[in-house]
């Protein structure tokens, strides 16, 4: 899009609606062969009738309690027949499965065509060269050790769960087995690491993000001039942050929750507790890793400016003045533009507030 | 196409746990793991019965469906069987299974699960047959040799019948077929004796 910005604006706004239309053309005919995929996926099954099946059906149509007993030890060893993980395959093949890839697609899709129309948000007023101090390096630390345990366990969560319909054909049966070995080692290794991370995230990020009802909703109210239109007023994080930090804190607490139920396996032993929080901990990762691809896409290459204020800390004062116009006139009011984050912890040795932290 | 099936005649099973024994010999599988069990419904009290439980060799197995690494494959003979290299030890066969069949040594940090253990028929895996890497990851391979898995042809009453579906469901068949006639060969006598018994040949049935 770079060569297009230089273009007059009627033949951009062509050249616009050209590339959506191609995008239609080449996406919308797949969309049957998904489907026809699905359908096809069950294997020849032999039809050759069980005899134990009427006993069984019997054993477990018991509309009783039965007492049962066995002299072998082991996880539900006394129970003869528990159709309990039948609902589990079915609604993990019919429903998180499929569902879970059209949204992680269809954000993936959102994001490229945004991307091939918008292009990448610049700063209006050009870089000023005068730096403001955003985020403390306790922050960018606690930020990036979640940000990145958390991408390793989305990205071996994702082959867990799709390796058998992507990486199978790609790699072949018995290929499949080194990353998702691999994946599952990682998996178990990054949630600790995860969960410490998520606990510093919520207490370090909790006061910015704290709801301010009127300038939130205004922002909704103009998509956050994403769609065009004025940039609305924001604070030191914009409404769609804070939706993300309080997206995190309540998908993280149910994905950590869930996924110390299955962490233990040879001490938590509830079966039907287990297949719950299979499916909380499933649907919550699609939640919260589709947020990490919007998240991931405003704060690097969609909009300019951005990344710095994580890895280096400071941000440029006219992207601040564009993008969080309340917490600039705030650092402007304490005097702050423009310094640098030494010189305020000299400034708290005396006993000043801690308003700059965080 | 054969279909393996075990079935176990519930009115023949006595609780000896010589199906289970046997199968904890013939393979050698790892300490914590039991591939068969028995378990007893209504211990000590009227109508009490024994059924031996292993893997079912379903023919839509849910184990295979579920499995997130695709480890599992039914033989032409409708064994289910699975790759013990390719498989992760995630545990949702176990999940999956109705049967509680799919075993997992205890294994790793975080006390997680070894690779997943399970009835094989005596049938191996898909190594080399009779292969001593074999019988290390699989157990034995009696089916490869012609035989019935060793807790069936063990079974001291006959309870536990193995092989093609078709055949173990005509001896089924027979059995109740017998079962039937005895119980009515039983219940003539018994009529005859409480006639008898009433003497005067009114046909009243008392008992």
């Amino acid at each position: 899009m770079q060569i297009t910005r230089n273009l007059p604006n009627r033949r951009k706004s062509y050249f616009q609606w050209m590339l959506f239309a191609l995008m239609l053309v080449l996406v919308l005919p797949v969309i049957p062969y998904i489907y026809a995929d699905n359908s096809e996926s069950s294997p020849a099954v032999i039809s050759v009738p069980n005899p134990g099946s009427d006993l069984w059906r019997e054993v477990r149509q018991r509309d009783y309690p039965i007492s049962s007993s066995t002299q072998i030890s082991g996880i539900n060893s006394n129970v003869l027949i528990d159709s309990e993980g039948q609902k589990w395959r079915e609604y993990r093949i019919e429903k998180l499965i499929p569902y879970g890839a059209y949204i992680l697609g269809a954000m993936l899709g959102v994001f490229l065509v945004y991307f091939l129309i918008r292009g990448r948000i610049p700063i209006k007023g050009g870089r000023s060269g005068i730096q403001i101090p955003r985020f403390t390096q306790f922050a960018r630390w606690v930020h990036w050790i979640t940000a990145i345990s958390f991408m390793i366990l989305a990205f071996t969560g994702l082959v867990l769960m799709y390796g058998k319909y992507v990486l199978i054909p790609l790699l072949g049966p018995e290929g499949i087995h080194i990353p998702a070995n691999l994946s599952k080692l990682l998996h178990d290794f990054s949630a600790p690491v995860f969960i410490v991370g998520l606990v510093f995230t919520i207490f370090t990020f909790m006061r910015e993000s704290l709801i301010n009802f009127k300038v939130d909703t205004m922002w909704f109210l103009r998509a956050g001039g994403y769609l065009g239109g004025k940039h609305p007023s924001a604070e030191k994080v914009n409404a769609g942050q804070k939706l993300w930090y309080w997206s995190l804190v309540f998908g993280g607490i149910a994905i950590v929750a869930s996924g110390l139920v299955m962490y233990f396996p040879n001490i938590i032993q509830d079966r039907l507790l287990i297949l719950d929080a299979h499916i909380i901990h499933t649907i919550a990762s699609i939640f919260l890793i589709s947020f990490m691809i919007v998240h991931i896409y405003l704060a690097s290459f969609g909009v300019e400016g951005a990344l710095e204020c994580m890895t280096s800390g400071y941000c440029d004062a006219n992207w601040a003045k564009e993008h969080h116009d309340l917490w600039y006139e705030e650092m402007q009011k304490e005097g702050k533009v423009g310094t640098r984050f030494e010189d305020q912890q000299k400034s708290e040795v005396f006993g000043q507030s801690q308003a700059a932290d965080s | 196409m054969a279909a393996m099936k075990f079935y176990c005649d519930a009115e023949r099973c006595i609780e000896c746990n010589g199906c289970v024994t046997a199968c904890k010999n013939e393979n050698e599988v790892p300490w914590g793991v039991n591939r068969r069990r028995v378990v007893t419904i209504n211990d000590g009290e009227p109508g009490e019965r024994s059924l031996s439980v292993a893997c079912m060799h379903c023919s839509d197995a849910p184990c295979a469906a579920v499995c997130p690494v695709d480890c599992f494959y039914t033989t032409d003979d409708g064994i289910v069987l699975h790759d013990k290299d390719i498989c992760i030890g995630c545990g949702y066969c176990f999940y999956a299974c109705p049967f509680g069949a799919p075993q997992f040594p205890k294994d790793g940090a975080f006390a997680s699960r070894g690779k997943m253990d399970k009835c094989t028929f005596c049938a191996g895996g898909p190594l080399a047959d009779n292969s001593s890497e074999e019988f290390r990851k699989y157990g034995s391979n009696r089916f490869a040799e012609g035989k019935l898995p060793a807790c069936a042809e063990m079974c001291a009453t006959k309870a536990l019948i193995a092989g093609d579906a078709d055949m173990v469901s005509d001896i089924y068949r027979k059995r109740i077929v017998n079962r039937a006639q005895a119980a009515l060969g039983k219940a003539q006598q018994l009529r005859q004796r409480n006639m008898g018994s009433a003497g005067d040949m009114k046909g009243k049935v008392t008992n």
